[in-house]
C-alpha cells in the first residue's frame, strides 16, 4: 500500500559563505501513513525544521522528492505550493505566527475563506475548533492580548480548522512551559484522533517526545532512528 | 475578504498610513497648485499681451495682414462694425486706424505710429487707459491733444503740455502734417510698443489723415475671451471673404510658441518632480512593506497565494493612494481656488515684470476642476505605481525566507 506521505532521498544544504556549505539533510527516505502522530527529534541542527520546510512545500530541496497522498511537490509552482498548502496542510510554528492585526477568530477563519468557505460555515467551525481547544473565550482578542501558551493553542485551531489531512508543528512547545506543552501535545493529539488529520512535530523535549507514538530521529542531517513508540 | 483586510491593515498600522498618506496629499497639492500656477502665469501673459494692444479678435480687410497699405483698409468699417456686432458673444467693437508718421519736436525727429482710436471703446478693448503714467487719457472729442508712449517721448524729450509735430501721409495719399499736444503718457510695459506709438481721437485723425469711416483693423471684445477663436470663425463667416478675421492665437503665434516651449520646460521640471515624488514613495513603500515581510512570509506559508498577496498590497496602496489624492486634491484644489481670487502679488516688482510683458505684478493661478481631476488622476497612478516595486520585490521571496527575513 502507498504511504500518505513518501519522502525520498532528500538533500538539502545551505551555502553559508561562498566557501562554506552547510549540509542541512543528507538523503532522508520516510514514509508515515495516513492519521498518524509523528515525531521529528533530535539535537539542534540536525535539520528538524529544514525536514519539515520541504515536507510543507515551504523550502526546496537540493534533490530528491516529497510525495503528499499521491501529489508530487517538488517542483510545483509557488502559485501550486500555495493551493496545496491552503487546502491539504495546516502548519504551527514555534514563534506562533498569528497575524498580528486580525482577532484569534480570524486568525482560526483565515484559511477557510482563503479556500472561499462561506461566512456562516466558517463560524460554525471556529466555534467548534475552539470548543475542543478551551479557547472561546479568547476569541475577540488579537494576538498581543494573548499569553503565548493562548497564542499556540490559536495557531493550533488555524492548523485544523480548514480540516486539512496534514498538520507540520514545528518546535510547537518550544516557546511554553511544560505544563502547557504537554497540555499542547495532548491537545494535537486529540484532534489527530477526533479529526483524523496526520501530525508531524519536532521537538527535542523527552517529555514532549514521549506522548508521539512514532518517532523519528536525525543527527546531522540523516535519520538515525525511525520507531514506533 | 481582502479588501476589509486591507481596510485593517491601513488601520492597524496609523502612524505608517498617516505618514504614506501625507506624503502623497502633499505630493497631490504640490502638483496640483504647480500646475495651476503654470497656467496661470500663462493666462495672465496672455491677457496682458492681449489685453495691452493687440485684442482678442482683429478684423482686417484681405491682404491687410500680410501686406498692409493704405489700398487695403476697412473702408466703410461702419457696416462691419454692424455686422460684426449681430454675433452673439461679441461685447465690444472698435475700430482703430494706424499709419506710419515721423514726429518731431524740437531737434528730435523719431518715425513712429501714429493711430486713431474711439477713446471710449478703446478703454474696454485694451491697457491704454490703465497704462496711463502722467496726463490724462484721450476723450471723443479731443482734437490735436495726443496720447503717446513713454519711450517715444523720452526720446523726443517731451513731458505733458510740450508740443511736437507730425508729417505723414492721409489714407488718400495726401500730404498730412500737424502740430499736436501732449496730453497724456502711457506705459505699458512693452518696450517697443511704447517706444513708437501714440494716439489721437478718431473723429479728429479722420480730419487730418481723410479717414472717416475707414480702418485699418476692427477690434472685437468677445464677452468670453476664452472663447475668441471659436467666435472668430463666427465671425468668418458673418462678414465674407471680403476680411480676414484673426483670433489672438493668430495675430501673437509668436507668444504663442514661447508659451509652448516654456510649457516644456514647466513639464520638464514637473516631471523631475515626479521622479523625486516616485522614488521616495518607492523607497518609504519599500521600507514599510518590509517590516511586514514576516507577517507576509506568513500568509504565503498558510497558503495564501503570491497573486493574493499581490492583491491584498495593492489594494491597501490603492485605498491610501486614494486617501492621499482625495486629501491633496481638495488642498491643491483650494489653493488653487482662493489664489486664482485673490492673485499672489509680487510688490516692488513691477519693473521685472514689465520687460516680460506682465503690465501688473499679481500672477493668479488658474482653477480648472478639469485639470485638477487629471492631475489627481496621474498624481494616483504614480502612487499606485510606485508601491509595485516593492510588492513585486517582496513577494519574490519564498514564504521560508519572508518569515525568517531580517
Amino acid at each position: 500500500m502507498t504511504a500518505f506521505l513518501t519522502v525520498r532521498h532528500i538533500a538539502k544544504s545551505f551555502h553559508l559563505d561562498k566557501d562554506v556549505t552547510v549540509s542541512a539533510l543528507r538523503d532522508i527516505n520516510l514514509d508515515i501513513d495516513r492519521g498518524e502522530f509523528v515525531v521529528i527529534s533530535g539535537p539542534s541542527g540536525s535539520g528538524k525544521t529544514t525536514l519539515l520546510n520541504i515536507i510543507g512545500g515551504l523550502d526546496v530541496p537540493d534533490s530528491g522528492e516529497v510525495i503528499l497522498d499521491g501529489l508530487k511537490l517538488t517542483g510545483l509552482s509557488e502559485r501550486s505550493l500555495s493551493r496545496v498548502r491552503r487546502d491539504h496542510i495546516g502548519f504551527v510554528f514555534q514563534a506562533y505566527n498569528l497575524l498580528p492585526v486580525l482577532t484569534a477568530r480570524e486568525n482560526i477563519e483565515y484559511v477557510m475563506r482563503l479556500q472561499g468557505v462561506k461566512g456562516e460555515r466558517c463560524r460554525i467551525r471556529s466555534a467548534e475548533i475552539s470548543e475542543k481547544l478551551g479557547i472561546v473565550s479568547l476569541l475577540d482578542k488579537l494576538p498581543n492580548q494573548l499569553s503565548g501558551g493562548q497564542q499556540q493553542r490559536v495557531a493550533v485551531a488555524r492548523s485544523v480548522a480548514a480540516t486539512p489531512r496534514l498538520v507540520l508543528a514545528d518546535e510547537p512547545t518550544a516557546n511554553l512551559d511544560s505544563k502547557s506543552a504537554i497540555a499542547l501535545i495532548d491537545m494535537m493529539e486529540k484532534l489527530n484522533q477526533e479529526e483524523g488529520v496526520t501530525v508531524i512535530f519536532s521537538s527535542h523535549d523527552p517529555m514532549v517526545i514521549g506522548k508521539a507514538r512514532r518517532s523519528v530521529v536525525l543527527k546531522d542531517g540523516k535519520l538515525v532512528a525511525n520507531n514506533a513508540i | 475578504m481582502f479588501l476589509n483586510f486591507a481596510f485593517r491593515y491601513v488601520l492597524a498600522y496609523k502612524r505608517r498610513s498617516a505618514i504614506t498618506v501625507l506624503l502623497g496629499a502633499v505630493s497631490t497639492a504640490l502638483l496640483i497648485f504647480t500646475s495651476a500656477w503654470m497656467d496661470g502665469s500663462h493666462g495672465q501673459l496672455i491677457k496682458n499681451s492681449v489685453e495691452i494692444y493687440s485684442g482678442y479678435i482683429q478684423v482686417t480687410a484681405s491682404g491687410f495682414r500680410e501686406n498692409p497699405g493704405f489700398d487695403k483698409l476697412v473702408f466703410d468699417y461702419g457696416s462691419l462694425q454692424d455686422q460684426i456686432k449681430t454675433v452673439p458673444g461679441v461685447d465690444v467693437v472698435s475700430p482703430r486706424l494706424e499709419t506710419f508718421v515721423l514726429f518731431s519736436a524740437g531737434e528730435k525727429a523719431v518715425g513712429g505710429m501714429l493711430i486713431g482710436i474711439d477713446p471710449d471703446k478703446e478703454k474696454r478693448i485694451s491697457r491704454l487707459f490703465s497704462s496711463l503714467k502722467g496726463g490724462a487719457y484721450l476723450v471723443g472729442t479731443d482734437t490735436i491733444q495726443l496720447y503717446i508712449g513713454s519711450e517715444l517721448a523720452r526720446r523726443l524729450k517731451l513731458d505733458l503740455g510740450d508740443e511736437l509735430a507730425f508729417v505723414g501721409s492721409g489714407t488718400d495719399y495726401s500730404f498730412a502734417a500737424d502740430k499736436l499736444v501732449v496730453k497724456g503718457i502711457f506705459q505699458t510695459g512693452l518696450f517697443e510698443f511704447d517706444a513708437s506709438a501714440a494716439f489721437l481721437a478718431k473723429p479728429y485723425f479722420d480730419s487730418i489723415m481723410a479717414s472717416e469711416n475707414i480702418a485699418s483693423q476692427v477690434i472685437v471684445l468677445p464677452k468670453e475671451p476664452v472663447r475668441a477663436a471659436q467666435l472668430a470663425s463666427v465671425i468668418r463667416k458673418t462678414v465674407g471673404g471680403a476680411f480676414e478675421v484673426a483670433s489672438w492665437q493668430q495675430t501673437m503665434s509668436a507668444l504663442l510658441k514661447s508659451m509652448k516651449l516654456d510649457s516644456v520646460f514647466g513639464y520638464i521640471t514637473l516631471g523631475l518632480i515626479f521622479i523625486v515624488i516616485f522614488f521616495v514613495v518607492m523607497i518609504y513603500t519599500l521600507l514599510a512593506v518590509f517590516s511586514r515581510v514576516k507577517e507576509i512570509g506568513i500568509m504565503r506559508a498558510i497558503g495564501t497565494t503570491p497573486r493574493e498577496v499581490l492583491l491584498l498590497l495593492l489594494l491597501e496602496s490603492s485605498f491610501l493612494s486614494f486617501l492621499s489624492v482625495v486629501l491633496g486634491g481638495i488642498a491643491g484644489a483650494l489653493s488653487a481656488y482662493y489664489f486664482s481670487i485673490y492673485p499672489v502679488s509680487f510688490t516692488g516688482m513691477e519693473e521685472q515684470f514689465k520687460q516680460y510683458g506682465l503690465a501688473v505684478a499679481t500672477i493668479p493661478t488658474s482653477f480648472k476642476p478639469l485639470i485638477i481631476l487629471r492631475d489627481m488622476a496621474i498624481m494616483f497612478f504614480l502612487l499606485v505605481l510606485a508601491t509595485l516595486y516593492p510588492i513585486i520585490k517582496v513577494n519574490c521571496l519564498k514564504p521560508i525566507e519572508a518569515i525568517h527575513h531580517v
